[in-house]
């Protein structure tokens, strides 16, 4: 490898590095997180069967699950100032990750609470409990311990779909590389540079859920018994 | 508690067409029947979880009618009884102490320490305190019926109903569920026992009911009944368990 490629890679390096950490990562964590309220509302009133509401629901999932995230990029970023509405960027991307997430992620989160036995909210009942304190104790712990494996797959997904910004000006990890390809002409060097920094993120997001799933399976897993009883 | 003219459809099927029942304090009754009697959506729709057609509910001198329940009159009610299912339906994501303490700690605002005290001598009771921190999965069929038997009795229920408390056993786990049952009813627990278990019927409950097609065909003390059966169906019924498991 000559010097020139080893400096515009070591350059790649911290740019790229830069931008995951303004932009990238804050995205990826905000653009989530609100996700995750979006789809638990979408998905409680669903489960719940709450008029209106629960119609609402359908109706948002099915346009932000049925239309590309690309289009919604653009058409919020440039569509949206056409009617008085501008928003910067970066939170066109956060608003538009978190509806589109949200969109998956009701789904994923209503499917886990429908996997619930209908028997663990009679037992509730019976115990005395009402539909809430069943909710918050029994079925929504039980949901999220289904729902997490998914979930975490969305979040990894979602991850790399940030790349997509780049796309709305939004300078994230993939327009810094594409700047830099710009200017040095060494698109194979730096795509999979940035691919590599992408991967180095999702694996570690990877490890993540590896260690959640494991702490969080000990009431459906046998080998906890074992290890108690040893 | 009594019951007086519960009806009950499932659309067209009418499963159960007029029953009286009279329970008092201290009673064990044993519900017998072939399946598809009504036995099970009998005791389902006493505490609620069908809703009657129509009939009428007394409970502590306090008169209710089955077809028009308020929500909250089913949620006092329900905090005065407990439920034992046949596939006992503990709280997957809480161990077995959790499982009996959560109707303390959540439904009655019971503090932590005292609810844990409670929870595990009644886990004690049923012989199982030394599983205190074990997940439902971890636990034995037998182990789970007994868990949910401490969770019915955590909550000091003036009634306990048995949904086929044994049915869904291994035959050598049965006797460890049936154990703990007897004791209860020698300490005084009404228990209304919807069963297949002759022996327990027969030796542990005072009273036994025999319903078939949604309707009580026969009742009375249980020595007289096992001695004696009145009706022709009832000695079929009794005939056919009993040849069943001989064989």
């Amino acid at each position: 490898m000559s010097e020139r490629i080893w400096n515009i890679l070591v350059e790649g390096f911290v740019k790229i590095m830069l931008a995951s950490i303004k932009v990238t990562i804050p995205l990826t964590v905000l653009g989530f997180s609100f996700a995750m309220i979006i789809a638990m509302f979408m998905a409680l009133v669903q489960y719940a069967k709450v008029p209106v509401l629960r119609q609402l629901s359908r109706l948002y999932i099915w346009i932000f699950r049925g239309t590309p995230l690309l289009v919604q990029l653009y058409l919020a970023y440039f569509g949206l100032p056409k009617i008085g509405i501008v928003l910067n960027s970066f939170l066109c991307a956060v608003v538009v990750f978190s509806l589109n997430e949200g969109a998956y992620c009701a789904e994923i989160m209503r499917s886990a609470l429908e996997a619930v036995p209908e028997g663990q909210m009679e037992a509730g009942y019976c115990v005395g409990m009402n539909y809430l304190q069943i909710m918050q104790h029994v079925v929504i712990p039980q949901a999220l311990r289904t729902a997490f494996p998914p979930l975490s797959n969305s979040v990894i997904a979602m991850l790399k779909d940030t790349s997509l910004v780049a796309e709305i000006t939004v300078a994230d990890m993939f327009m810094a590389a594409q700047k830099i390809v710009g200017r040095t002409y060494e698109p194979l060097w730096l795509y999979c540079e940035v691919a590599l920094i992408y991967l180095f993120f999702s694996t570690i997001l990877t490890f993540v859920q590896r260690y959640f799933e494991k702490r969080l399976s000990a009431y459906n897993s046998r080998e906890t018994e074992v290890r108690t009883q040893e | 508690m009594e019951i007086r003219e519960l009806r009950k459809s499932f659309g067209a099927n009418t499963v159960l067409k007029g029953i009286d029942l009279t329970v008092e304090k201290g009673d064990v009754i044993a519900i017998l029947g072939p399946s598809g009697s009504g036995k099970t959506t009998l005791l389902r729709c006493i505490n609620f979880l069908e809703k009657s057609d129509s009939g009428t509910m007394v409970f502590d001198d306090e008169t209710y009618d089955l077809g028009h329940m308020h929500r909250a009159d089913i949620a006092a009610i329900r905090k005065k009884t407990a439920f034992v299912f046949q596939n006992y339906n503990l709280f997957a994501n809480l161990t077995a102490l959790g499982n009996v303490t959560l109707g303390l700690t959540s439904a009655r605002k019971m503090d932590k320490e005292k609810a844990r005290w409670i929870g595990m001598e009644m886990l004690d009771k049923v012989g199982l305190s030394d599983r205190a921190d074990y997940y439902p999965i971890q636990l034995s069929g037998g182990q789970q019926q007994r868990v949910a038997i401490a969770r019915a009795l955590a909550t000091n229920p003036e009634i306990i109903y048995f949904d086929e408390p044994t049915s869904a056993l291994d035959p050598e786990l049965i006797g460890e569920v049936l154990t703990v049952m007897r004791q209860l009813a020698e300490d005084g627990m009404t228990m209304l026992v919807v069963t297949h278990e002759l022996s327990f019927a027969e030796n542990v409950s005072s009273r036994v009911i025999f319903m078939e097609n949604g309707s009580i065909v026969e009742q009375g003390p249980s020595k007289e009944f096992f001695a004696d059966p009145r009706e022709q169906r009832t000695r079929e019924f009794l005939k056919n368990i009993r040849t069943q498991h001989d064989a």
